[in-house]
């Protein structure tokens, strides 16, 4: 349960942040440093049981089918890196409680920041790879986020920060699946507790690769260094908190989490150890070359980082454990610094080591706290850095991947650390030594300078005592090393290779800081890579290949856009031709007398339809298509199918009608240009479809999911019409989206084309003219009125009995409402201009079909039931399904009032398609 | 083979017609190609077992799959409502243009389609068939 509380309890203070700062401003980082310190001590109260090899895990259910759960543990490692999360955490809560001034956006940065340690323990505390990856990608959006708090300067590397560190979650999220697949589990304590598991698979290398990629966009490692300190953009407790302390170390946290599994293998250390390295040296010369003391923080940052994974490469109990330790030395040096900067550049309004000076005279406990900070950072007695330095120097010496690689590792440490101590010395000096340039200045407010004062302190006293840290170290270490004799962390080992080595890195770092004019001359000349500019242009070109890709669907024809996907279907065709095996043969025989019938009305209309020029005959013809389709769908034993379709043919035809009036009635010969290519097209993508229907259907038995629902249907559902069942129980969630699309074509159709009181002739139509439909339809006349009179409540009658029986016989929603959809198109054709056929609106017919569908859908929740699910009347009357299908019924007589209403009736074009530059005639407004 | 002589003549019809520039003709075509495909998927089920799946009164063993059925039956309706737009915007472009311009496809007005080889001789097509109406 452990773990759930600090995670629960950091998603509780997230959640109260924005309300608090409502209430209080930026005094409401006093209150979330004191939640996040109580969960911190919460936490550590397990730290007993950890160190004697308690793992605290807590465990729901996820998503049980694919065997992910929501699974926390606390082990050593874990609370290690929970410590600082919220140890940290609390301290920059604090700071930027006097930090934020007025204008800053108070209530955000807070919500996010604690937000932002919620994520952070989820990460550290996540015990399934899924869990983690979410986490993960929940860090980089938050970053994202904070850096762009910064407001418009901030977004360009904000940019950046998100895609390069995304794009490493697009590698953890492919690592994760290469696990999960190869261990056949995604619980994370299985797979590092048996690693032999994943290493057996083949899988087990790529994945390796993806998490290295993964860990060195997240803690920026080489080539992807450049984004850290771009997000220094952000105000400064943020790059405190994320950017020094935690987030950059999810990279070095999931190497870790992985060395049980890779540790053994060689090709684990010679990537990380040379990686590492090389981000190290090459991230110390960047920040001995800057003068911008943030920019010296961000570029020292990186070359921490990359001492850490050169360390966890390395692999021996030693390396690992010094890695653990300077992790917590790291987050506690670099968090102090950054805040002290912050301070500095609150109070001297620069950061410039070429502006700053003298500060020691009017700042003297700024001063101090920035010394010992930074002489942790150099790795100078008897602080918590050097203790950690001395370590890793021990650890690299023992790097074994190579022959030479342990004293060539350790002596590439020496040379980043000294330039380490070097631009510590910078830092200090540059700020606080040399002649004072700003005398007005004074000491910050005690409040602002706690939180440094105390993590400052911190470093000294763990320094001193740095053996009160063994315990949870050990256990940490044995967590990613099991059987492992973690190093014993003493101030002094007494006289061995690595106090040697570091006093060289004493003695190297000074003649640095000495000649520290002809060694910057020297950096400024350095032709330096710049990151940004190479990820910028990558990003230039990805754009401008999007445009290409993209280029053919601007503005594009109709037949153009249309012939990339018809031309696919015989290329698919002819693809899956290759290989083909023999056919198996059909169940049964497959063809009956009558197709043939239907084979001929359909070869016969459909080319009539092709290429007649007439608009009627053209209409009639297609009409008559699917007429003879309706015939084949009744042979085929689909009754249901059949009847929707004729009565569509019918709505179809008289819709089209009432659209054609006053209009040509005839069509263009189709270019010859045209016409050949699309026959061919046409041609191609027929035969392939026909192919594929003879080739790949029907020759199997009968299907076990048909079988189902013909077994199951009257059981379950009640209905015998299993078609009806499938649609409104089965299926009745599809059946809904369905009756959806009808209900938007209705309300499309409506916004097309608005009603217009103007009764005025429109078009430029002359109704005398020959070759023209009538514009007023036939349908106008005495008898269609009194025969209307007669046939309109039967045929309402009948197709709510049509309604009424679906369930069990053919009929149900779609049917009886395209013969209720006839019903209104006769009453409206035949009182044209009545007033009592207007009074059905479609608007309100399409909601309320909604609404009714949506609520009868949803009303079996609150008892635990899924959507839709069957509701009996007492005496076994089926009363869901029926109001269901009326919801359905509704809607698609919604869609035919429309239809008459806006197709038949004056109408004029609606401001989505209205244009400026043309006035349209009878009476359009442009 | 009944049904893929039908899916053939059908989707053929279809794809030549939605290739034309009357809207008209496109949007018969689109009521083609969605019958070709409503067929392809019935067939789908199997053509040797016809019955209606209608539970008591056909023989189980003979029943046709209802699963396509009810794919295919919704299918019908949604493309019905396409249809119901396709033709609203028939008028629309109608309004748009004052009289039969809608008949051709929109990419007349489009300036994209300048480069068309073919455009000019339908163009001066199209003006005559207009001057004939009148």
């Amino acid at each position: 349960m452990l773990p759930l509380i600090v995670l629960g309890g950091s998603v509780l203070l997230a959640l109260a942040a924005p309300l608090l700062a409502r209430l209080s401003g930026r005094t409401a980082g006093y209150p979330l440093a004191a939640g996040l310190a109580a969960l911190g001590v919460y936490a550590n109260t397990s730290a007993g049981a950890i160190v004697d090899g308690d793992v605290l895990t807590a465990s729901w259910d996820w998503m049980p089918a694919l065997g992910v759960s929501f699974g926390l543990r606390m082990d050593g490692l874990s609370l290690l890196f929970v410590t600082i999360v919220l140890g940290v955490g609390a301290l920059v809560m604090a700071y930027s409680a006097r930090y934020m001034g007025d204008g800053y956006p108070v209530g955000t940065v807070y919500g996010l920041l604690t937000g932002f340690a919620a994520a952070m323990i989820g990460l550290v505390t996540a015990n399934d790879l899924v869990l983690l990856y979410v986490f993960w990608e929940l860090t980089t959006i938050l970053s994202f986020l904070l850096i762009n708090t910064a407001g418009p300067k901030a977004a360009l590397p904000a940019g950046r920060a998100l895609v390069v560190t995304a794009t490493g979650g697009f590698a953890l999220l492919g690592a994760v699946v290469m696990i999960g697949v190869a261990a056949g589990t995604t619980d994370l304590g299985v797979i590092v507790g048996s690693p032999e598991v994943v290493l057996a698979s083949p899988l087990a290398v790529p994945a390796a690769a993806l998490l290295i990629l993964a860990a060195a966009t997240k803690s920026a490692q080489l080539p992807f260094t450049f984004w850290l300190p771009g997000a220094m953009v952000a105000m400064t407790p943020i790059s405190a908190y994320l950017h020094a302390a935690t987030m950059v170390k999810a990279g070095v946290y999931l190497l870790m989490r992985f060395s049980p599994v890779y540790v053994p293998t060689t090709a684990w250390s010679m990537v990380l150890v040379p990686l590492g390295l090389l981000t190290a040296v090459v991230g110390a010369v960047l920040a001995l070359r800057e003068h911008d003391l943030k920019a010296i923080l961000a570029q020292s940052t990186v070359s921490q980082l990359g001492l850490l994974t050169a360390a966890i490469g390395v692999g021996t109990s030693y390396a690992l454990s010094a890695a653990v330790l300077h992790t917590f030395a790291h987050a506690l040096f670099k968090a102090t610094l950054f805040m002290l900067v912050g301070i500095i550049d609150k109070e001297a309004g620069s950061r410039d080591v070429r502006e700053l000076g003298g500060l020691r005279k009017v700042m003297p406990v700024t001063a101090t706290l920035t010394g010992i900070a930074a002489l942790s950072m150099a790795g100078v007695p008897p602080l918590i850095g050097f203790v950690s330095k001395e370590t890793l120097y021990e650890g690299f010496l023992e790097a074994d991947f190579a022959p030479g690689a342990g004293p060539v590792a350790a002596v590439t440490a020496v040379i980043a650390s000294a330039l380490t101590f070097a631009y510590s010395a910078r830092i200090v000096y540059g700020a606080f030594g040399g002649t004072l340039t700003q005398p007005d200045l004074y000491e910050p407010s005690t409040a602002f300078l706690a939180p440094a004062a105390v993590a400052a302190a911190l470093g000294l006293a763990l320094g001193l005592g740095v053996g009160v840290l063994n315990p949870l170290t050990d256990r940490a270490t044995t967590d990613l090393y099991p059987g492992a004799e973690p190093a014993t962390f003493a101030l002094w080992h007494g006289v061995n290779a690595a106090l040697l080595l570091s006093l060289v890195t004493f003695a190297a770092g000074y003649a640095l800081f000495h000649w520290r004019d002809r060694v910057d001359a020297l950096l400024q000349r350095l032709w330096v890579p710049d990151g940004s500019a190479v990820y910028d242009r990558i990003r230039t070109r990805v754009i401008e290949f999007g445009g290409l890709v993209g280029k053919p669907d601007v503005d594009p024809t109709p037949a153009a856009v249309l012939a990339r996907p018809v031309l696919l279907l015989p290329v698919l065709a002819v693809v899956a031709g290759i290989g083909l095996p023999a056919l198996p043969g059909y169940p049964g025989p497959a063809v009956q007398g009558l197709d043939w019938l239907v084979v001929v009305l359909v070869l016969a209309t459909v080319a009539g339809a092709a290429v007649t020029r007439s608009v009627l005959a053209a209409l009639t013809l297609t009409g008559f298509a699917g007429l003879a389709t309706a015939l084949w769908l009744l042979l085929a034993g689909a009754p249901d199918v059949a009847m929707t379709l004729l009565l569509v043919e019918v709505l179809t035809t008289v819709v089209a009608v009432l659209v054609l009036r006053g209009r040509g009635e005839r069509l263009q010969r189709p270019a010859r240009m045209r016409a050949t290519p699309a026959a061919l097209t046409a041609l191609a993508a027929g035969l392939s479809l026909g192919t594929a229907t003879y080739v790949l259907t029907g020759r199997r038995p009968p299907s076990e999911v048909g079988g189902y629902f013909l077994d199951t249907a009257q059981e379950a559902t009640g209905g015998t019409n299993v078609v009806n069942t499938i649609l409104v129980d089965f299926r009745g969630m599809d059946t809904f989206g369905e009756a959806v699309v009808v209900g938007a074509a209705a309300l499309g159709l409506l916004v097309l084309l608005r009603r217009t009181s103007d009764e005025s002739p429109g078009g430029t139509g002359d109704a005398g003219a020959p070759r023209r439909f009538a514009r007023d339809g036939p349908a106008d006349t005495v008898v269609m009125r009194v025969a209307s009179r007669v046939l309109f409540p039967v045929m309402l009658a009948l197709s709510l009995f049509l309604l009424w029986r679906g369930h069990d016989e053919p009929g149900g929603g779609f049917i009886s409402s395209l013969v209720g959809g006839v019903a209104v198109l006769f009453l409206r054709l035949a009182h044209r201009g009545d007033a009592w056929a207007l009074r059905l609106r479609p608007e309100p017919l399409v909601g309320t079909g909604l609404l009714i569908s949506l609520l009868t859908g949803l009303a079996v929740y609150p008892l635990g039931l899924p959507f839709l699910a069957p509701v009996y009347l007492p005496g076994e009357v089926l009363l869901s399904s029926f109001i269901f299908d009326l919801g359905i019924y509704l809607m698609v007589v919604g869609l035919m009032v429309a239809a008459v209403d806006r197709i038949s009736g004056r109408t004029r074009v609606g401001p989505v398609l209205a244009r400026r530059d043309r006035a349209a005639p009878g009476g359009t407004t442009p | 083979m009944t049904a893929a002589i039908i899916v053939t003549v059908l989707v053929a019809g279809g794809v030549y017609l939605i290739a034309q520039r009357e809207l008209l003709r496109v949007v018969l075509g689109f009521i083609l190609l969605g019958h070709g495909v409503n067929v392809l998927i019935i067939s789908a089920g199997g053509m040797y077992n016809r019955q209606p799946p209608l539970l008591g009164q056909q023989d189980r063993a003979a029943m046709a799959d209802p699963l396509p059925q009810a794919f295919v039956l919704t299918a019908i309706v949604i493309a019905f409502a396409i249809t119901v737009y396709l033709l609203a915007l028939l008028k629309a472009g109608d309004q748009e243009t004052g009289g039969d311009g809608g008949t051709r496809s929109d990419s007349d007005h489009d300036p994209a389609a300048r480069d068309d080889p073919d455009r000019e001789r339908t163009e001066r097509a199209g003006g005559s068939a207009r001057g004939e109406d009148r």
